[in-house]
Parts: structure tokens; C-alpha cells; sequence
């Protein structure tokens, strides 16, 4: 087997645990049929493209990017602990490259990545059923979103593992970055309507590019604003992905 | 062919030059044993041995390949037990090994059997499906060092790999290398236990401040260095042995049951044939006489401080 995928295997291993997939199951749910349906009656509709979305079809579509998002906090964390417990150094006097390592960790957040849009697809599809419309573009936006949303933000959790020592320094930073990317976005609720420096914030996110273009896919609104999204993440996962490997390759054992 | 052959081999961190200009020759199928004061140098020469860190200065050949030139050839030759622990702490001990296994790219049916040949080698089969992380600091280092055998290697480097090891622990590891050597495995050993290297080391060198101060069998070190030797006379109760020995030379007298006349000095067989003369002419019989054999932590003590005593002098 290739160096990089025994990596993949031994990654995903440590990483997979009950306490992850329930953590990656419970939190979603939650906010869909929790507060999908408490928030209805303070959101009825959500105006997207032609069609109006009720609410808890919006933010199940946004719970797709958000757990994308979430679930590649395990990158930081697989760097985290490997630095931590002496498997960084161990792995690297093992048959393994610097780039193999990173790699790896780039194919597992991609896979973990796809795991988590799958599940929360199959999870929120009874309520964006009524919404949904399938054609070509549909599913590789999606597989697209899951990709490009797992490089890049589990270039920043890698970026965050490589800068802190402190286990609590890495939890309060880590926690704080991504408590803001998730609700200065419109992952939750739309920016239409929200105070104007705010809407702004929310396009200052790259959750909200990523969500866009999950709801362009699964809701069949394919736009020209969608495309530059498209090309922001892939700029942003590229610049992103580009400082992690330099920071994860001059790390000093 | 050396298995480590190491010339000039130089490590700075700025101006702190953790590792001097040394060389090291390490011939196959033999334990190698590096000491050394705490900051010598020790775990910095494994490093760059290991390719972990690159070198200021010096080239490294390890097992015939360039290290500089083909660093991961090196590594998939080899096997590192390195000073720190590492271990993934949500992992039981079996799945550890097994998943090291894995990662070395060794097939599903050696990994199963390696599993348990390891486990029971290390004593491990009663903790087997507890996690690492709930087990004790000696368990977790056999575990670490028992995972470096799940896979094939030539030379294996092990930096005090019996850190936290109770005494059958440490004999039983200190054994299992003992035969693996015996079937052909080189071995790069450090440690601060002098008995464990003296027990273990067909050849020892000995490092401090960055530079390789000694090399040679534990055997000639102390042929080398041991000139000091303790020899102990034991006699009955002789009130006024102070004046009979009065002139003779370096001794110590004790009275514990009867008198021991304790002997340790550069000259120590011209001193014993001494005091036997006058002992002799004395008419006091000897009731028992012992050499006490010159010890590695000796050597090294005096190894250790001529190099200090020479740094200062220099300074």
C-alpha cells in the first residue's frame, strides 16, 4: 500500500472514534429539527434564487457546509496530538516524508470531508426534498464544496496545530475561529435582512462561499456570483493549504 | 561496511554546537553503546543519524547509503525507539501495534503473529485491550519499544529505551535485544544506567559537551581508564594496625568484624604487596583479600571529568 494511504488508514483510525460520529450526528440534528423548526416561526420563508425556502430546508442545506467545516477540526486535532504524543517525530524517522504526512492529512479531511456532506444530506434530505432539484451540476458541487471546504478549513486548524503547545490555548483558539466562521455566515440564517456590517462580515467568510454553492447545487441555482464563489475557495484553499504545508514542514523537531 | 559510518559529523543551533566534529564507526551485528552526560549530545547524534534533523557539517552512511542524499532509504531501514514517549493515546496496546504494523507495510497474517509474539515477549497480554492512555509510564515504554519489532529493520537506535522500566522489566528488554543481535540486528543504544551498557555493549563510546571523548569494548575502557583499583585485606581485630602500617602508602582502615584494610589508588598491587610484607613480618594472618573489579560508571565518571577538567583548563 502506498505510504500516504497507510497514513490515511492510521489517521482515520485515531480520528474515528463513537465520540466523533456522535459529535458529528448529534450536533447537526440538533440544529436542524431543533432549531429548523423552533426558528420557523420567526423565519418563514427564505428567499433563494426563484424559489422560497422554508427554514428548516435552508439551514439543513447549511448544516452540509457547516459540518463539512466542523469535521475538518479533526485535521488540526490529528497534528495537534501527533505533536503532543510523539508521534509526529516517530511517524517522521518512519518510512514516511514530510509531504506524506501532509498529504495524508489533506486525503483525510478530504474523506471525512465527504463522510459529513453524505450524512448530513441523507439527514436534512426530508426536509429539502420538497426543494430539491437534481440535474448534472448537482452532485459534483457538492462533492466540490466537500473538497475544497475540507482542504481549506483544515489548512487553518492545521495552521492553528502548528502555532500552539498548550492543549487549552489550542481548544480556546480553535473553538473561538470556528464559533465564528459558523455564525458570522449564512449557514444559519440568511444575509439578506441582517444589519448591513454584518452581511458584510458574513462575505468576509469562506463558510458562506461554501454554503452558497451546496444550495446552488442541491437547490439548482447555479449562478454567475456562485462560479466567482467557487473560484474565491479555490484561491483561499490554494493560499491556505500553501502556508500549513510551509509551517507543517519547517517545524522543528 | 560499518552499519553507521559517520565522519566529521557536526550540529549547531546557532552558536550552540551541540555536536562537534565526531565520528562514529559502528561494525554490523553489534551493540553500540553512546554515553553520555545529560546535554552531551546524545539524542541530537540520533537525530541526525535517524535523518530527523539535517546536519550543520559531516556525512552520515548508514547501512552503505548516502543519509543526506537518501534519507527516507535510510528510514525504511531502520527502526527508532526515540527518548520521548509517543503513542496514540485513544489506541489499545494491541491496536498499536498492529497499526504500526500497518504503517511499516507489513502483511495482515505477520502483523497478527508479530502482535502476540510481542505481547507475550513484553509481557504485555494483561493490558492488551487497555488503552495507552490509561495505562502506567513503564507500561507505555514497553509498549513503544515493543512496537519498534512489528516491523523488519537492520539497525535499530534505541535512545534509553528502559526509562521507567521496573528491574525485570529492564532484564527482560535488555535480553530480547541480546537475541535479536544474536540474529543479525545492529544496535545504537544510549543510556544512564552504566550497568545496563556494560551488561549489553560490545563497544561504547563516550560523548560530553559535543565531542566523542572515548571509544573502545566496555573491556579496554577499563584497561584504559581503570587504573585505580580497589583491593580490600581483611584481618582480625589488630588494635594498633595504624602504627604497624605506619609509611606504607594509600589505604583506609575500617573495623566493622575485624579490620579491613581498603586499597585504592593509581599503584594499588605495589601497595598490597606492601602491606602483605609488613603483615607478614607481623605475624598478622590475612583471613581474606578481594579486588573489587573497576565499574563503566567509574570509567565514565573519570572519562567524564579529565574532558571537563581539560574543557576548563583550555577555557
Amino acid at each position: 500500500m502506498h505510504p500516504i494511504f497507510r497514513l490515511v488508514n492510521r489517521n482515520l483510525t485515531i480520528s474515528l472514534n463513537m465520540g466523533f460520529v456522535i459529535w458529528q450526528v448529534i450536533f447537526p440534528v440538533i440544529y436542524i429539527f431543533v432549531a429548523g423548526f423552533a426558528y420557523t416561526a420567526l423565519i418563514h420563508n427564505v428567499p433563494f434564487g426563484q424559489k422560497n425556502l422554508d427554514y428548516p430546508a435552508f439551514i439543513a442545506s447549511g448544516m452540509i457546509g457547516f459540518n463539512i467545516m466542523n469535521s475538518t477540526l479533526i485535521s488540526g486535532i490529528i497534528i495537534w496530538n501527533d505533536r503532543r504524543h510523539g508521534m509526529f517525530e516517530q511517524i517522521l524517522v518512519g518510512p514516511f516524508t514530510r509531504a506524506q504526512y501532509i498529504l495524508s492529512n489533506v486525503y483525510t479531511i478530504g474523506i471525512i470531508g465527504l463522510f459529513s456532506a453524505g450524512l448530513i444530506t441523507a439527514i436534512g434530505y426530508p426536509l429539502f426534498f420538497k426543494s430539491v432539484e437534481f440535474n448534472l451540476l448537482t452532485v459534483p458541487l457538492v462533492v466540490f464544496a466537500s473538497i475544497t471546504g475540507a482542504i481549506l478549513f483544515g489548512s487553518i486548524a492545521s495552521i492553528i496545530s502548528t502555532r500552539l503547545k498548550s492543549s487549552e490555548g489550542f481548544n480556546v483558539i480553535i473553538n473561538t475561529v470556528f464559533l465564528f466562521f459558523a455564525f458570522v455566515s449564512t449557514a444559519f440564517y440568511p444575509a439578506q435582512g441582517a444589519p448591513p456590517i454584518l452581511a458584510t462580515a458574513f462575505y468576509l467568510n469562506p463558510l458562506t462561499y461554501l454554503v452558497d454553492v451546496v444550495r446552488a447545487g442541491i437547490f439548482g441555482n447555479f449562478t454567475e456570483t456562485v462560479g466567482y464563489e467557487m473560484i474565491v475557495l479555490v484561491v483561499a484553499a490554494a493560499v491556505l493549504f500553501g502556508i500549513a504545508t510551509k509551517l507543517l514542514s519547517k517545524l522543528e523537531i | 561496511m560499518y552499519c553507521i559510518e559517520a565522519r566529521s559529523l557536526s550540529k549547531s543551533y546557532g552558536n550552540l554546537v551541540a555536536v562537534d566534529s565526531i565520528d562514529l564507526l559502528v561494525k554490523p551485528g553489534k551493540i553500540f553503546g553512546f554515553l553520555g552526560p545529560n546535554g552531551a549530545g546524545k539524542t541530537t547524534t540520533i537525530k541526525l543519524l535517524t535523518t530527523l534533523i539535517p546536519t550543520s557539517a559531516g556525512t552520515i552512511n548508514i547501512l552503505g547509503i548516502d543519509a543526506s542524499r537518501d534519507p527516507l532509504e535510510v528510514r525504511k531501514k531502520i527502526g527508532v525507539v526515540l527518548q520521548q514517549p509517543s503513542y496514540e493515546p485513544n489506541l489499545t496496546v494491541e491496536k498499536s501495534l498492529e497499526k504500526y504494523g500497518m504503517m511499516w507495510d507489513v502483511d495482515t497474517r505477520t502483523r497478527r503473529n508479530r502482535v502476540e509474539e510481542l505481547l507475550s515477549a513484553f509481557d504485555l497480554q494483561d493490558i492488551r485491550k487497555k488503552k495507552n492512555d490509561d495505562i502506567s509510564i513503564g507500561q507505555r515504554r514497553r509498549v513503544q519499544v515493543a512496537r519498534e519489532f512489528m516491523h523488519e529493520m537492520d539497525l535499530l537506535f534505541l535512545d534509553e529505551p528502559t526509562v521507567g522500566l521496573d528491574p525485570s522489566a529492564r532484564r527482560g528488554l535488555l535480553d530480547y535485544i541480546k537475541g535479536k543481535v544474536r540474529d543479525g540486528l545492529t544496535i545504537f543504544f544510549t543510556t544512564h544506567i552504566l550497568e545496563e551498557a556494560e551488561y549489553l555493549c560490545d563497544e561504547i563510546a563516550i560523548i560530553n559537551h559535543g565531542k566523542i571523548i572515548a571509544v573502545d569494548t566496555p573491556e579496554e575502557l577499563k584497561n584504559k581508564f581503570g587504573r585505580e583499583k580497589t583491593i580490600k585485606i581483611h584481618i582480625g581485630n589488630v588494635e594498633n594496625i595504624f602504627s604497624i602500617l605506619q609509611g606504607v602508602g594509600n589505604y583506609e582502615i575500617s573495623h566493622d568484624e575485624g579490620t579491613v584494610i581498603t586499597i585504592h589508588s593509581d599503584d594499588s598491587e605495589q601497595v598490597l604487596v606492601k602491606i602483605l610484607q609488613v603483615l607478614n613480618s607481623n605475624d598478622i594472618p590475612v583471613e581474606d583479600l578481594s579486588v573489587v573489579p573497576t565499574s563503566l560508571e567509574e570509567i565514565f565518571l573519570t572519562v567524564v571529568k579529565n574532558s571537563d577538567n581539560n574543557l576548563g583548563a583550555k577555557n
